[in-house]
């Protein structure tokens, strides 16, 4: 039962099932209202008519003498004691003298309280009205009569009534008509808020099966979409959105540990590989050192991984601002020159340096990470002999870093890739030189997060430029 | 036995290669995939070795390209261990399959067990009559008694075992015995020969004039 009452689709129904029954209730007790109304209405209107065909016929059969003058209260008060012969009287009126049940009576009292007329067919203990104020006209319902009270300035009283239990019955019927029919359009309407209901919450419950697919590891799946522009086709969209950059990350964050741990295993590969052979028999120390030495490098190379895979982690950490400080680009540039100009001496390249003041907020350390990384790069990969431009300038967006080489450029397919982890465009993995293929992303992750951005133009034979561009200091 | 490695790492290449020679394997390396193709093709080995990711083209490939033309067993090295690409190397016509990090026992238990099916051996124990070869010990035992045999001598004995019955020619066992950097006198295996007959026999070894060898 919990669950029924969590189902939204039972929780809209149980809602619109109230409010669709106080609607139905309302109109009906309205109608009935209405219909009890207007038959209560046409009851007086017959009593009325029917006082008045009386008193007209008590003066008909035995007119007054003076004919145009209206009957005075005690010419009046004596007809009714003496009304005279039942054949006088039309015969609607003959039930008045004849008794029986059914039909109009009536009653009149004189101002002292005797009685001056009681029909033969009024109820039993019809007693004289009591009204507080005199010359006072009130209809009356009464068990099952209608009855309209009346006492005129003089005193004397009258009570004109009608049995209305017909008309009791046929208000009951069209009320049990009315239940009924009430009832049948809640039902239907339930049903079909039910089917409503249940269409309109469809594509949600697709939604969340494809969802949950989708999160149960099917990451290809998306939800489909009609080529509406409804509320829900445009959450479809949304979530389609989020679940593609959600697998592209997962995707992203996949590839990288499976290629951390590949270019950890083929290290470890070679540490198990050389101590396995060593361990197997007695060698000269000569053999001993040259497997340690192996050992050592592979083993650098593993540490090299290590430590650019902590940078990299840590500057995948939500920004961290509070060490960004003012420097110099220029300067850190002219820092991490020096630092490689022996690398440039073993190589015969020279560097070219034209650094102009570049004032920019940001983590020094992680900046001359950036320069060391892609000043390096153009020192190693490019023939020896060249030369390599350091450039620091102030730029339409802010301020540049440009590295470029005149060595033999990168193939065009490379381009888009080249900043991606692991990737290596020469795709020889001869590590001796301890690049892990993570130099540059590692600088684009850094230049991303000073809010800057790092571009690569490459054309055969013409060079390489790796340009950065970091925004001017707020 | 003859074997190549095609490995492009440099160190895990002198390292594999270095290991694979001190248990008596003649072996020749390449460093990519174009070299170790050509290789492949060019000689005839008893096993390769063959890392996956390669310059060139990369391991799967080569094997597609290889086994066009020869069905020698190949056991794959990869550090990529899904089960994809394990799939992938076994239908592109590889033998076995090791998944960096590995021991180099495995790697040398599963080389035997490679060539020891591709000659039809079921068993590490070939047995000649009173002579008895165990390829895992790399022992000739005759009677029960361990006989002391140089590495080329215990090479030459087994690959005539494993292929009892045939005649090998010389050029063959020159082939298997000796890697590319040795120097293949063409004598240097009728001392070999004559060396193992005096230890096992005159009679273990038949000389087939102007075809080969033979151990029936």
């Amino acid at each position: 039962m919990k669950n029924i009452f969590q189902s939204v689709r039972w929780r809209l129904l149980l809602w619109y099932s109230l409010i669709l029954l106080g609607l139905i209730t309302g109109l009906c007790l309205l109608a009935y209202r209405l219909a009890s109304n207007d038959r209560t209405a046409q009851i007086d209107r017959e009593i009325r008519n029917f006082q008045g065909t009386f008193f007209r016929s008590l003066f008909a059969s035995r007119p007054l003498p003076k004919k145009d003058v209206p009957p005075t209260l005690d010419e009046i008060r004596e007809r009714l004691r003496n009304p005279g012969d039942v054949s006088s009287f039309p015969p609607e009126l003959h039930a008045l003298f004849e008794g029986g049940t059914g039909g109009n009576y009536l009653a009149c009292w004189d101002s002292d309280g005797s009685p001056l007329f009681i029909s033969a067919n009024a109820p039993e203990g019809l007693a004289r009205p009591v009204l507080t104020k005199d010359n006072e006209t009130q209809y009356v319902s009464r068990d099952n009569y209608r009855e309209h009270h009346r006492t005129n300035p003089s005193g004397v009283s009258s009570i004109i009534g009608r049995e209305i239990s017909e008309e009791q019955g046929d208000l009951l019927r069209f009320s049990l008509l009315l239940a009924l029919g009430g009832g049948a359009v809640w039902l239907a309407g339930l049903g079909g808020g039910w089917w409503l209901a249940g269409r309109a919450l469809k594509p949600i419950d697709t939604i969340g099966r494809t969802a949950s697919r989708i999160a149960a590891g099917n990451l290809d799946e998306r939800i489909e979409i009609a080529n509406t522009d409804n509320e829900l086709d445009r959450l479809g969209r949304v979530l389609n959105d989020t679940f593609d950059r959600l697998s592209t990350a997962i995707e992203r964050q996949k590839r990288f540990t499976a290629d951390a741990s590949h270019e950890l295993r083929t290290p470890v590969t070679i540490i198990l590989s050389e101590t396995q052979r060593a361990l197997k028999r007695e060698r000269e120390p000569e053999q001993y050192r040259e497997i340690l030495g192996t050992c050592r490098t592979a083993a650098e190379r593993m540490r090299a991984l290590v430590e650019s895979l902590l940078v990299l982690a840590r500057q995948d950490l939500p920004a961290n601002d509070s060490r960004h400080v003012p420097c110099d680009l220029a300067e850190i540039a002219n820092g991490v020159a020096d630092l490689l100009q022996p690398l440039a001496d073993e190589h015969s390249t020279t560097i070219a340096r034209e650094l102009a003041p570049s004032p920019i907020n940001g983590d020094s350390h992680s900046l001359a990470m950036v320069v060391q990384n892609l000043l390096s790069n153009s020192l190693i990969h490019p023939p020896a002999g060249g030369v390599v431009k350091l450039k620091t300038f102030a730029s339409s967006e802010g301020y540049a870093l440009e590295v470029s080489d005149n060595g033999p450029g990168i193939a065009a397919e490379h381009l888009p890739r080249l900043f991606d982890r692991f990737y290596r465009a020469d795709s020889s993995r001869n590590q001796t030189n301890g690049h892990s293929g993570l130099g540059l992303a590692i600088a684009k992750t850094i230049v991303e997060a000073h809010g800057g951005k790092i571009e690569v133009t490459s054309a055969p034979d013409a060079g390489t430029v790796f340009r950065v561009i970091f925004p001017r200091p707020q | 036995m003859r074997l190549l490695v095609i490995e492009d790492d440099p160190l895990l290449l002198h390292s594999l290669s270095e290991g694979l020679r001190e248990e008596q394997y003649a072996v020749d390396t390449a460093a990519d995939g174009t070299e170790g193709l050509a290789k492949a093709t060019d000689s005839n080995y008893d096993a390769i070795v063959l890392d996956g990711m390669l310059p060139g083209f990369d391991g799967w490939e080569l094997l597609l390209r290889l086994r066009r033309e020869k069905s020698t067993p190949v056991l794959m090295l990869t550090a990529r261990d899904a089960v994809p690409d394990r799939i992938r190397g076994l239908d592109a016509g590889a033998d076995d399959y090791l998944t960096k990090p590995f021991d180099f026992e495995e790697l040398l238990a599963r080389l035997r067990a490679l060539i020891r099916r591709s000659s039809g051996t079921g068993s590490n124990l070939l047995e000649l009559g009173e002579i008895v070869v165990d390829t895992a010990a790399r022992l000739v035992m005759r009677d029960g008694d361990m006989v002391p045999l140089t590495p080329r001598e215990y090479g030459l004995v087994e690959y005539l075992a494993l292929h009892r019955g045939s005649v090998v020619s010389r050029t063959e066992l020159y082939e298997h015995l000796f890697d590319e950097n040795d120097d293949t006198l063409s004598n240097l295996l009728d001392v070999h020969v004559s060396n193992v007959r005096k230890k096992l026999g005159p009679s273990f070894i038949s000389t087939r004039r102007g075809h080969g060898y033979s151990i029936e």
